[in-house]
């Protein structure tokens, strides 16, 4: 379960692209509805995604990725809202809050709490971020900010209009792919390898001189800043944003992804998140099924699986295999 | 002035000792297997709405002495519930990564929500409180709840029960001696697994006994096990993992400062809550009273 899967880079690009023609392939094929769900369930790939690498990459359990969503989405709305700036430099305004209150976060507090206790912190300053979010004047309190507008995506030569809710939805797939791609390299490059190594043994990968709590700040803040970025996609494509989206259930909900998926997989959060807005789409109508079913999977998976789905369907298969090799 | 600041007291200790009893079982099962137990609001809510399921079934009022037995059943339902969660669920995560077993918590508290919705609804249920319970005295001119009294003195009562079992009773001091190190206990031919057993049976048996009591404390909706979780969650890490008296002076305390805090801003309520636990957690990680061992 430690095992995070060396794909090399040529499959990693081979399956990113096959996923990303199957989200641009969609709109052809489902309503309106569906693309919505779609579009949402991308954004929570990059979200558990990010939640992932701190979790199986560097060690890091984290309980408050909300914060982020949180401040990237009201970061990113009020650039459009307020400062009138196009889709781009908006997305980049949400990633540098987001990213700066994971430094702060990450500056007072990995240093000196270690996992339970750094996740009940974590969720403890997204409270605190979501209380605070609800209370401001400016940010419409609980409200939140309404009628958010999508502005065009200026690349400098040319300026192409997503208004149109299936440019926007390429607008996000096409986000989400660089973001996956951001967080694959993260984990597979260098920067990886010796996060790999502190989360091993942070005591002699000092020994080796690896700045440790350098890194593991470093990675603290990237994957804030890309969940904020992610967050961001949130205000154009729901046009709203409210406090709701800090609460402690958006924390859980990329941990319940990622080992839905697989949480030693770089791919496991994809399927996981996948997995779930599925569930959640077929039981939407029966009342607290949806908790049960997604509650009851992931005990399972905790207990039984712990590699979660692709960790089943590579046993399976090796279990194929040797039967073959008989 | 003076009153408003004794009234505000009175509010921070009803507030103080609610989470308290929350947080009674929580810190226990935290302290003898380092399980933080995300479900643990989760069971507490299902005591609760057992108590609202007898009341409705009864006609809506219960009698003092029938909310408080059937608080007691509800605290005996859900322990047993304790026993079964523990062979399905904890003793095949002993020696896993703790991570895991707060996520396979927080799954049980997806779970045990998903069941509350399905039986009773995504909307909200009132318990009225017992007819002797509703009404407030006058203490000079300071205005005090019954049930505010009814909860302090429960969760006094629920104090002085838990320590007089772990100082005093021959089991309690087993389960100390299996708090502090596991294998010597073993060492000395005590049945550690049936400790652990025991642990949990009584904290979840006191998680259903606090949803019963507080079932008339607030409305009760499906969220209930989220929030009181956190607020206990606070408790118990202020007051250091595992430590009963720690849990029960840091509920005090993290009372007093969200409701003074909220009376000089009033325009955060609740906010001062979170600030004082991340502030207590980055001064001393380890809480007051800084081990991990019930006592």
């Amino acid at each position: 379960m430690t095992r995070l899967s060396q794909v090399g880079l040529p499959q990693f690009l081979a399956i990113l692209a096959l996923l990303a023609g199957a989200a641009v392939a969609l709109p052809g094929i489902a309503n309106p509805g569906i693309v919505f769900l779609a579009g949402l369930a991308v954004i929570e790939i990059v979200i558990a995604l990010a939640f992932n690498f701190l979790f199986s990459t560097v060690g890091i359990l984290s309980f408050g990725q909300a914060a982020f969503i949180l401040v990237g989405a009201y970061g990113g709305a009020a650039a459009i809202k307020f400062a009138g700036l196009s889709l781009l430099p908006a997305l980049l305004v949400a990633g540098l809050v987001a990213g700066l209150l994971a430094l702060a976060i990450g500056v007072v507090a990995l240093r000196r709490v270690e996992g339970v206790y750094f996740a009940v912190l974590t969720l403890a300053f997204a409270s605190l971020a979501y209380l605070t979010v609800g209370k401001v004047a400016v940010l419409g309190r609980e409200d939140g900010l309404t009628g958010i507008t999508r502005p065009a995506v200026d690349l400098g030569i040319v300026e192409i209009p997503v208004v149109a809710t299936t440019s926007f939805y390429y607008f996000i797939v096409a986000v989400g792919v660089v973001l996956t791609a951001v967080m694959w390299f993260a984990t597979n490059s260098q920067f990886g390898r010796v996060l790999r190594a502190i989360r091993q043994d942070q005591e002699r990968a000092g020994f080796l001189g690896v700045n440790v709590q350098g890194y593991r700040l470093a990675a603290f803040v990237l994957a804030g800043a890309v969940t904020g970025i992610a967050g961001a996609l949130l205000g154009p494509w729901t046009q709203i944003v409210t406090p709701d989206l800090g609460h402690w259930i958006q924390s859980t909900k990329p941990i319940l992804q990622a080992m839905l998926g697989g949480a030693g997989f770089f791919w496991g959060p994809v399927v996981g998140a996948i997995l779930f807005a599925v569930l959640t789409y077929a039981t939407r109508t029966l009342v607290g099924i949806t908790e049960i079913v997604t509650g009851g999977l992931l005990l399972a998976i905790v207990l039984a699986i712990p590699g979660g789905l692709l960790g089943l369907t590579g046993s399976l298969l090796r279990m194929i295999r040797r039967e073959r090799s008989r | 002035m003076v009153f408003d600041i004794l009234a505000v007291v009175v509010n921070a200790l009803t507030w103080a000792m609610a989470t308290f009893l929350v947080a009674a079982g929580l810190t226990l099962m935290f302290g003898v297997l380092h399980i933080l137990n995300f479900a643990h609001g989760g069971f507490l809510m299902l005591g609760a709405y057992v108590v609202f399921a007898v009341a409705r079934s009864l006609g809506g009022e219960l009698s003092f002495a029938g909310y408080l037995a059937f608080s007691v059943v509800a605290g005996l339902g859900v322990a047993v519930l304790g026993l079964v969660v523990d062979i399905v669920v904890f003793r095949r995560l002993r020696g896993v990564d703790n991570a895991y077993v707060l996520i396979a918590t927080y799954a049980l508290l997806l779970l045990v929500e998903g069941v509350v919705k399905h039986i009773w609804g995504a909307g909200s249920h009132l318990v009225s409180p017992p007819e002797v319970l509703i009404g407030a005295f006058f203490f000079g001119p300071i205005v005090i709840p019954y049930y505010s009294v009814f909860v302090i003195a429960a969760g006094v009562a629920v104090l002085f029960a838990l320590e007089w079992f772990l100082h005093h009773s021959s089991p309690g001091k087993l389960v100390q001696a299996v708090a502090i190190d596991p294998w010597m206990a073993t060492l000395l031919s005590v049945n550690v697994e049936r400790i652990y057993s025991i642990t949990i049976v009584i904290g979840f048996g006191l998680a259903g006994l606090a949803g019963g009591i507080l079932a008339a404390n607030q409305g009760l909706n499906p969220q209930l096990g989220g929030i009181s979780i956190i607020q206990a969650f606070g408790a118990i890490i202020v007051g250091g993992m595992g430590s009963v008296r720690g849990a029960f002076l840091a509920a005090i305390l993290l009372g007093l400062v969200d409701s003074f805090g909220t009376m000089l801003v009033p325009d955060f309520p609740g906010i001062f809550f979170y600030v004082a636990l991340a502030a207590m957690l980055l001064v001393r990680p380890k809480g007051l009273i800084g081990a991990e061992v019930t006592r």
